[in-house]
């Protein structure tokens, strides 16, 4: 499973040869109508286990921790965990293992473990203590969790996800995070898109920032207790694989460039999402998938790539420069109502639309969900308004979400106050005011329910590397619910890590890490410094932002909201021929030996461009509709997502071919999902 | 608009730096000032120069990553704005901004615009923390807290980190970090236990990288979270608090 | 362009990143220095006013002014301790006050150069900016009027006295002294500067002592303004009143 032919081990070409120049059977790169089949782009390969305890999935988690090798506590601190991130999941992970008495060593690209992007959730953490009686329950959790991600997520890990919900609102509450509280002094729930139970606890709209300020200095108590030693502003930027087992990564010193390889008896990555594969999405701009993306041509696979999450309600592009789609809250939809004009290219403005010439989509849809439909379907509705020609704004890409009728039903003052920060915000984004015009919002990147494909112990197809939080893959299938990202990240962090590494290691107790002059360390430490200087050597003309948002447009274009197979095989062709160009013209200033966030952005974009033919080849391989992956020639007469349970209800695990292999064509290992406490039904929202 | 950059260079903290002047002609009201970086940024590479380094992250105010001096102003001229929510409509068309880092000794500069704030997660570290281990946390409804003390303690923990507070500080003090960071944990009755400790360790700390309170009071005003003035006095009150009664509690 | 590439001996050895500095904190403590000089601060303004409510005596005529000031000086605290200690240990204070305070603000100050940088703050707004950064200034205007008002008024030393100065004659010796312009309008600015100085250190004595409450810090502010208020407009009375001839 093990690769350690991984590119660039011979220190001359390092990304060269393998990714650039071959090009794979029924490629067009020409102007004509590519042709591709899933057949040409990838093979099938061994089915994967996903290793779940044979039990019920309610008694899984227990049954799992029951037969966990245990590590004595005088032995703990011979071990050594690398943890990669320092989000809800990597500082719960690096703070837990400390707590515990391993010794861990943790990174993190930013200046402070506070600066992770579980900062900038907003609704808030799910969880199933079901205190009050609106009738949640574990089992009802587990219910909304499968059915929301459209069976394509694992029931098991789902009940894990629920049964140790409880506990983490219990510790972080202990830790320092302000949980919102009603006047009685008990915590205060909400409810969320795609439930009908309140059993979200909030923050304001802070959560995330909230829950990652108190993982993090949970972190710095384990720093300086000693247990954990943080490295700041440091990149993973390839993993050590040796005798078929995790054992080390290569990072870089983004200040001075230095490039060293750490060794330990495991890794843990948690580094968050891919989201920002697509350049304008609502990710930080330091968000990548580099590290992921480098465990997996290290023989880590890839699970659902395709499986991206739009949010509805983000900002939509207002100028050639802005950076990012910046996210509103969902809660928004709760009284705004979501319109364009009846008439394609009606470019009057708003006000100037009669009622009757409006076109209020959502509730002409979905009479019983209205504006609050899951987010894929508004992602889904509203791109296909735009696309059809409705689209408002300036550059006719958004759609309208009015407030003008609370305003009218509720009152100003109750409007503002339920939404003044939010408002807030979009004034100082667009410096319009919603309760004037309608705000302008567009579907956006944000949330990937693909990652690297792991067992139930969270480990990967690479014994001793872990994932927890949102690299990984497995609770949310194929569409995820809000408020639940926060919890997957602490729960895996918290209370899953804790005792699935531990399991792990117990076995290797007596053996040492790696030496630093092992050929499997030199390699990687090679294969890094070939490629950071094939980067600076490169002689372009065109930085990599330029490629970063070129490759955006066409992951929006190929592989957005709606797909269809034509569109995924052009997008195919285009990101090859991105690639080509950006190895041929990339352009990266600076030196290798100081801070250069140019090289940065450079490596990370040329990882993208990797990946993003895998996303595309997954959405093109994946013929059926599900969740957020709405394929156009898989829909219901009423446009419909139209789930293909028989052939698809499994998840897609990819390798990427060797770079010497003579078959360059992904390979496929499918894991076949099993329900048995939720029965296959069809999502209807309608 | 055409507006021209006065931006602070320095290869790295031990080189002296300079402003070097640059013009953007394309600039819109509607750019962030970062994006105005990041335009400016596209032009360097085009030129064959290399770009300004600052840093950003999230760009939507909560991150804490942003921070420059816009013509001395932490963050911008708007005030309690994050960097990365100033827009460019705050100039007019033909203006000189200089752009510098954050300005503290606390903060060496690392490279052009990027700054060193390790020294205010060394505050955390010292004692920013709950002694409390995983999987050990009482039910979090056992312990009422009303909710106005939740509402006041979720006022001081909505710092984001950013060193605003102290680059804005004559006297590059981080009173309104650290108190707002004491005042958060001695407000919550389940972080309570180990207050006065948590107040020496912490303002010790503070005190050995960051200058003395003047009461300025510039601090509040440029802080992008909202934090009140009064997280000022919590420093001092902690502090005594524990001298008085002990560190214990 | 060269990327250096290492690799460490032992896991775990790696030095931290992010461990607290190994020095000790500066000695005494900043919070120690600030609660020094909130204390004395507050002693000095304790005797401001209470050296105002006195000296409006003057308007009361001469009597009343000079009968004050022998009480302070014979009669204050007697008989719990004997006639004419009072006055000492009211300097003693007073001048231990001044010194703690003087050597607290000069300490903090350097702490504050210091922890700044070589970078000013630029673009200061409004009075409380102003009058913040002109604490030192303020400061050592008021300590030299002090010292300058001590050898007019209570020594009656030369030259910053008159030559008509009586010990004891209160009252005439602060009319004379004032019936000189350049030393009426010293200390029109001395107060105007005492103003500045008091209404901002009793605004950082409200912050220092930690008053966090909302209405104790509102009470605070308005103490703050309110007393800055009463020392200008009480103390300009008497040189104007002398000046204008009022009291003669």
């Amino acid at each position: 499973m093990s690769r350690t032919d991984a590119p660039g081990t011979d220190g001359t070409d390092a990304m060269g040869s393998d990714m650039t120049g071959t090009t794979a059977p029924g490629t067009t790169t020409d102007a004509g109508a590519p042709t591709l089949t899933p057949e040409d782009v990838r093979r099938v390969g061994e089915p994967l286990d996903g290793r779940v305890p044979e039990v019920p999935a309610e008694q899984a988690w227990d049954d799992r921790r029951l037969h966990y090798d245990l590590v004595a506590p005088a032995n703990r601190r011979k071990f050594t965990v690398i943890v990669v991130g320092t989000g809800l999941a990597g500082s719960g992970a690096a703070a837990a293992l400390g707590e515990l008495g391993y010794q861990v060593e943790c990174f993190t690209i930013h200046d402070a473990p506070r600066r992770a992007h579980s900062v900038a959730a907003q609704g808030g953490i799910n969880a199933a203590r079901a205190r009050k009686v609106d009738n949640d329950s574990v089992h009802r959790f587990v219910k909304d969790t499968v059915k929301g991600g459209d069976f394509r997520g694992r029931e098991a890990d789902a009940y894990r996800l629920a049964q140790e919900s409880v506990r983490v609102i219990d510790h972080m509450n202990a830790i320092g995070a302000p949980f919102a509280r009603e006047y009685g002094g008990r915590l205060a729930t909400r409810s969320f898109g795609g439930v009908q139970v309140s059993r979200t606890y909030y923050t304001r709209g802070q959560t995330g920032q909230q829950l990652q300020v108190a993982g993090a200095n949970a972190l710095l108590r384990q720093v300086a207790r000693g247990t954990v030693t943080l490295h700041t502003r440091q990149e993973m930027l390839d993993l050590i694989v040796a005798d078929g087992r995790a054992q080390g990564i290569v990072v870089r010193d983004l200040v001075t460039g230095e490039v060293r390889a750490v060794t330990a008896h495991a890794v843990v990555l948690a580094t968050g999402g891919y989201g920002n594969i697509y350049c304008k999405s609502t990710l930080a701009k330091n968000s990548n998938a580099t590290a992921a993306w480098r465990a997996h041509r290290r023989g880590a696979h890839f699970a659902n790539p395709a499986f991206i999450q739009f949010h509805p309600t983000a900002l939509p592009l207002m100028s050639e420069w802005q950076s990012k789609t910046i996210l509103m809250s969902e809660s928004l939809r709760n009284d705004g109502r979501i319109w364009v004009p009846a008439r394609a290219g009606d470019d009057r403005a708003p006000a100037d639309i009669p009622e009757d010439e409006r076109d209020y989509y959502l509730e002409r849809r979905y009479p019983t969900y209205g504006n609050l439909t899951p987010r894929d379907v508004a992602s889904r509705a509203a791109r296909e308004r735009i696309d059809a020609g409705h689209g408002v704004g300036p550059l006719r890409n958004a759609v309208y979400l009015d407030f003008a009728d609370a305003v009218a039903r509720l009152g100003r003052e109750t409007v503002v106050s339920r939404y003044s920060n939010l408002f807030h915000m979009y004034e100082q984004a667009t410096g319009d005011d919603p309760l004037r015009t309608p705000m302008r919002i567009a579907p956006g990147a944000h949330f990937a329910m693909g990652g690297l494909w792991s067992d139930y112990d969270l480990m990967t197809s690479v014994p001793g590397l872990f994932v927890g939080g949102e690299v990984g893959w497995g609770y949310h299938g194929a569409n995820r619910l809000g408020a639940n990202s926060l919890l997957s990240a602490c729960v895996d962090g918290w209370f899953t890590l804790p005792y699935a590494v531990p399991g792990y290691l117990a076995p290797l107790l007596g053996s040492h890490v790696l030496p630093p002059d092992h050929e499997a360390v030199l390699d990687a430490l090679e294969a890094v410094r070939a490629r950071t200087q094939r980067l600076l050597r490169n002689d372009g003309t065109q930085g990599p932002d330029r490629f970063h948002r070129r490759l955006g447009e066409i992951l929006y274009r190929c592989a957005g909201v709606t797909r269809t197979p034509e569109g995924l095989a052009q997008g195919i062709a285009e990101i090859r021929a991105l690639r080509e160009e950006f190895w041929r013209d990339v352009r990266v200033l600076g030196e290798g030996s100081a801070l250069n966030q140019e090289l940065e952005r450079a490596g990370r974009v040329a990882d993208y461009l990797e990946m993003a033919e895998l996303l595309c080849v997954d959405g093109l391989d994946r013929d059926e509709s599900c969740g957020a992956h709405f394929r156009a020639d898989h829909q219901t007469p009423d446009g419909e997502a139209l789930r293909d349970d028989t052939t698809w209800c499994r998840v897609s695990a990819w390798e990427s071919p060797a770079p010497d292999a003579p078959d360059q064509r992904f390979v496929r290992h499918d894991e076949p999902l099993t329900f048995q406490a939720v029965p296959l039904q069809t999502r209807n929202y309608a | 608009m055409k507006l021209t950059l006065d931006v602070w260079r320095q290869p790295d903290a031990a080189s002296p730096g300079a402003f070097e002047t640059y013009v953007v002609t394309d600039a819109t009201p509607e750019m962030t000032l970062l994006e105005l970086l990041d335009r400016l940024n596209d032009q360097l590479v085009a030129e064959g120069r290399e770009p300004v380094a600052f840093e950003s992250d999230c760009r939507e105010g909560i991150c804490g990553c942003c921070g420059v001096n816009v013509d001395g102003r932490p963050h911008g001229p708007e005030r309690g704005t994050p960097s990365c929510e100033q827009h460019v409509r705050s100039f007019a068309d033909g203006d000189r901004v200089v752009i510098e880092p954050l300005r503290s000794a606390a903060f060496p500069v690392v490279k052009d615009l990027v700054v060193d704030r390790s020294a205010l997660d060394r505050v955390i570290q010292a004692g920013g923390h709950v002694a409390v281990d995983a999987g050990t946390a009482p039910d979090a409804d056992v312990t009422t807290i009303d909710h106005r003390t939740a509402e006041m303690a979720l006022d001081f923990a909505a710092c984001i980190g950013c060193g605003a507070c102290v680059a804005a500080c004559p006297n590059g003090s981080a009173s309104l970090f650290t108190g707002a960071k004491l005042t958060h944990l001695a407000t919550l009755p389940q972080t309570r236990a180990e207050r006065g400790r948590r107040a020496v360790a912490m303002v010790d700390q503070m005190e050995h990288d960051f200058g003395p309170c003047s009461t300025y009071g510039e601090c509040a005003l440029v802080c992008p979270a909202g934090i009140p003035l009064s997280a000022i006095a919590a420093v001092g009150k902690e502090r005594m608090r524990a001298f008085l009664r002990g560190r214990a509690t | 362009m060269a990327v250096p590439t290492s690799t460490r001996p032992e896991p775990g050895r790696v030095p931290a990143v992010a461990r607290p500095a190994p020095t000790p904190p500066p000695r005494p403590a900043t919070w120690a220095l600030k609660a020094v000089m909130a204390v004395t601060g507050l002693v000095l303004v304790v005797f401001a006013v209470v050296h105002l409510v006195g000296n409006l005596k003057i308007f009361l005529g001469p009597e009343q002014l000079d009968g004050y000031a022998h009480w302070l000086h014979e009669d204050l605290l007697a008989p719990l301790v004997p006639h004419g200690w009072f006055i000492w240990i009211f300097r003693a204070v007073m001048v231990t006050s001044l010194v703690a305070h003087v050597a607290a603000g000069v300490v903090l100050r350097r702490r504050a150069r210091a922890a700044r940088g070589p970078y000013r703050r630029q673009g200061l707004r409004g009075l409380r900016g102003f009058q913040a950064r002109s604490m030192l200034v303020t400061g050592a205007v008021l300590l030299f009027f002090v010292v300058f008002h001590v050898l007019d008024i209570t020594t009656g030393t030369q030259p910053a006295a008159t030559d008509e100065f009586v010990a004891g004659q209160a009252y005439a010796n602060i009319v004379a002294s004032f019936q000189r312009p350049a030393v009426a309008a010293f200390y029109v600015l001395a107060i105007g500067t005492l103003t500045l100085h008091l209404a901002h250190g009793l605004w950082s004595v409200v912050n220092d002592l930690g008053a966090t409450g909302r209405r104790l810090r509102a009470t605070g502010a308005a103490l703050a303004g309110g007393v800055g208020l009463l020392v200008l407009v009480g103390n300009l009375l008497i040189p104007v009143a002398v000046l204008t001839g009022l009291v003669a």
